[in-house]
């Protein structure tokens, strides 16, 4: 399983694939060599001797025969073959017992297995040229290539004794490598095992190398940080949720519990009443987070269209004045001209209302609530300010978090997800949302972004 | 009671979830509907025979959508209302379903009595005839003057306050919910934690109320409004 493993890695194979390459690359300039060593040295003898054979030609016998004691008896390499046979093919002189089989033509030919004169049963390769004199005689020289073949051999066994060790030295390198990146990724491969397990903790081995399984691991932590950081965010959201529908329950149950113990169904009724309260409270909860995730999730310029930004202010503003009126608000509208943008009217109108109604909700009464709409840098701006109690320095981060309320704001009622889910609509629409001191009191703005 | 309501209407329902089915029968069958459970194939045909006063039909009902039915009957020219019921609650979904020919769409999680008033308001809706004065008691509103007198006094009525009164006239005797009015005569699709509704409704009613009378506007607790049909 391990070797098959291991033999399966892709490292293997790329470490198999560079053994095979380099035998074959090797092997071909080995080859080569061989071969042309033999054909230049063939090629040459084939010259000599048939020169050599054309101007022996003219001699007499005696000067032939004196030529080839001195040629043989300087052959220390036993390489020459030489002797002149007579019209009926026998020897006259020389170190060839018989004539070998070849045409009689002047012309060099390959003769494989020549008996090497005066031995048992030595053969080796020559090239015979034999010729005809004038005399009838005829001439025949020769080279054993002998050398050649033994110089062939050397390069074959070379070859081979050179290609072994490299073969290995190539698998070795190859496994080196292998083993090396297969224990990397068997170190990643548990690491994520482990991460999966709920060690979120942990991140992938990065090492000190920059090579594409470095650079991998460290896009994959980067993106275990950023899913840690959500999964941190997701929980105090669920803890949040968690609380903000435990409490209303805890009501409800208690309140069940009493009723269900009374007497009178007067009784019953009012408590059933209290509990249907609380459970409305509870289910504004659910939806204002069905709604985020819905903002928050949805794809951007679903059916967007151009809305005007100041009449969907006019609009909210007469809808909340008489609110504004019945705290005693003084509340103004500043539009001049139309603000167009690209947007979804029932969203923007969402928005804008949540920043209206938190006005209104956290100015005391006699305050004042004014919404101005504009163009500033040729950039949209809706602007909510007003004179309440604005958010304490401490706060002013958290507000945008999902159901956070400003400490002050624990008795007003609402789900805490109002500015979430502005700030979500807001960034559907490229917009900021962004809050400001107004001493007192709270400035909120929609700012269009700068491209 | 008026002839409309003498007649049993015949509700169809299409729910794949037993909860939800039980809740919303026994919520209507309390109101006095008859709610016949039904397949959305039986409740396309109940339909086409004309056989429901209106559907309500889930989104999705055992992994079926049920607005390519309701797309396919408004087609064929069936004209019942359906209120579309569903647990997809992006505005796409929402005009998506209202766009294949759904009456009105709710969100779940939402409160029976919310739904009940829904229901009510779009079998009042096949009464309404093309009416140019609505008149409730001594409250008479005049569509084309857009004149409201209250025994014989004029009353002034700013533009949408005419419009909120004008939706409580053609549902009179009806629970009407927030949620109803900010939909019906604001055309806000979105679920308010301020009490603006609240506000307009007191500021209406000390328009049109007489003193020292009970109000024609109601509050009816945990769910909304009702105007005095019968004052």
């Amino acid at each position: 399983m391990r070797i098959l493993e291991f033999f399966g890695s892709s490292a293997v194979r790329v470490a198999l694939a560079f053994v095979l390459v380099t035998t074959v690359a090797t092997t071909a300039v080995f080859g080569l060599v061989y071969l042309r060593i033999g054909e230049a040295n063939e090629a040459r003898n084939r010259v000599i001797l048939e020169t050599e054979a054309a101007k022996s030609v003219d001699r007499s016998v005696e000067e032939l025969k004196g030529a080839f004691e001195v040629r043989l008896t300087n052959d220390l390499r036993r390489i020459d073959y030489a002797a002149l046979f007579d019209s009926n093919r026998k020897v006259m002189f020389g170190n060839i017992d018989a004539l070998p089989p070849i045409p009689v033509d002047g012309k060099a030919h390959y003769v494989a297995t020549m008996h090497v004169p005066g031995s048992d049963n030595r053969i080796e390769p020559v090239i015979f040229v034999a010729r005809q004199r004038p005399d009838g005689n005829i001439m025949v020289l020769g080279r054993s290539l002998l050398e050649t073949l033994a110089f062939r051999r050397t390069v074959q066994s070379a070859l081979l004794a050179g290609l072994a060790p490299m073969l290995l030295l190539a698998l070795a390198i190859g496994a080196y490598f292998a083993r090396r990146s297969s224990r990397r990724l068997t170190a990643i491969h548990d690491t994520i095992a482990r991460i999966m397990k709920g060690d979120t903790d942990l991140r992938l081995p990065v090492g000190a190398r920059h090579d594409p399984i470095a650079q991998i691991s460290r896009d994959v932590n980067l993106m275990l940080d950023e899913i840690g950081r959500l999964l941190v965010q997701l929980k105090g959201v669920g803890d949040n949720i968690a609380h903000d529908l435990r409490s209303p329950l805890a009501v409800v149950h208690a309140q069940l519990e009493r009723g269900l113990e009374s007497s009178s169904d007067e009784q019953l009724r009012t408590v059933a009443r209290q509990a249907l309260a609380h459970i409305d409270k509870a289910m504004l909860t659910v939806a204002a987070l069905l709604r985020l995730a819905d903002v928050e999730y949805s794809p951007t310029s679903r059916n967007f269209q151009s809305i005007d930004l100041s009449a969907i202010c006019a609009d909210l503003f007469e809808f909340y004045e008489p609110l504004a009126e019945s705290k005693s608000i003084k509340m103004t509208l500043e539009t001049k001209s139309p603000v167009q943008i690209q947007g979804d009217g029932d969203l923007m109108r969402e928005a804008v209302s949540n920043l209206i109604g938190n006005a209104i909700k956290f100015t005391p009464e006699n305050g004042s609530v004014s919404i101005a709409v504009f163009r500033e840098n040729g950039l949209p701006v809706v602007r909510v300010r007003d004179s309440g109690i604005g958010v304490e320095p401490a706060e002013r981060d958290k507000i945008f978090q999902r159901f956070y309320r400003t400490s002050s704001g624990h008795r007003v009622p609402g789900s805490g997800l109002g500015l979430s889910i502005t700030a979500a609509i807001a960034n559907l629409h490229e917009l900021d949302l962004r809050f400001n001191d107004n001493n007192p009191g709270a400035v909120f703005e929609m700012v269009g972004r700068r491209r | 009671m008026n002839k409309a309501e003498a007649r049993v209407q015949t509700i169809v329902l299409v729910e794949d979830e037993p909860a939800m089915m039980d809740e919303i029968k026994g919520e209507l069958e309390s109101k006095g509907y008859l709610v016949r459970p039904a397949s959305i194939a039986q409740a396309a045909d109940a339909a086409r025979v004309g056989d429901a006063a209106m559907m309500i039909m889930d989104r999705i009902v055992f992994g079926e959508d049920s607005i390519v039915t309701l797309e396919a009957l408004r087609k064929e020219g069936v004209k019942v209302p359906v209120l579309v019921i569903s647990a997809l609650s992006s505005v796409d979904e929402k005009v998506k379903g209202l766009k294949a020919g759904g009456d009105d769409y709710l969100t779940k999680p939402f409160a029976m009595v919310e739904l009940s008033a829904r229901v009510e308001a779009m079998l009042r809706r096949l009464d309404d005839v093309r009416t140019t004065k609505l008149r409730v008691g001594d409250l008479e509103m005049d569509l084309i003057e857009k004149t409201v007198h209250r025994a014989s006094n004029r009353i002034e009525l700013l533009p949408r306050e005419f419009r909120l009164l004008e939706y409580f006239l053609r549902h009179p005797g009806r629970v009407i919910t927030r949620a109803m009015l900010l939909q019906e005569v604001w055309q806000y699709h979105f679920s308010l934690e301020t009490n603006v509704v609240d506000v307009h409704i007191s500021n209406l009613r000390k328009k049109i109320d007489t003193k020292g009378t009970p109000s024609l506007i109601v509050n009816i607790r945990g769910a909304g409004f009702m105007l005095n049909a019968n004052p």
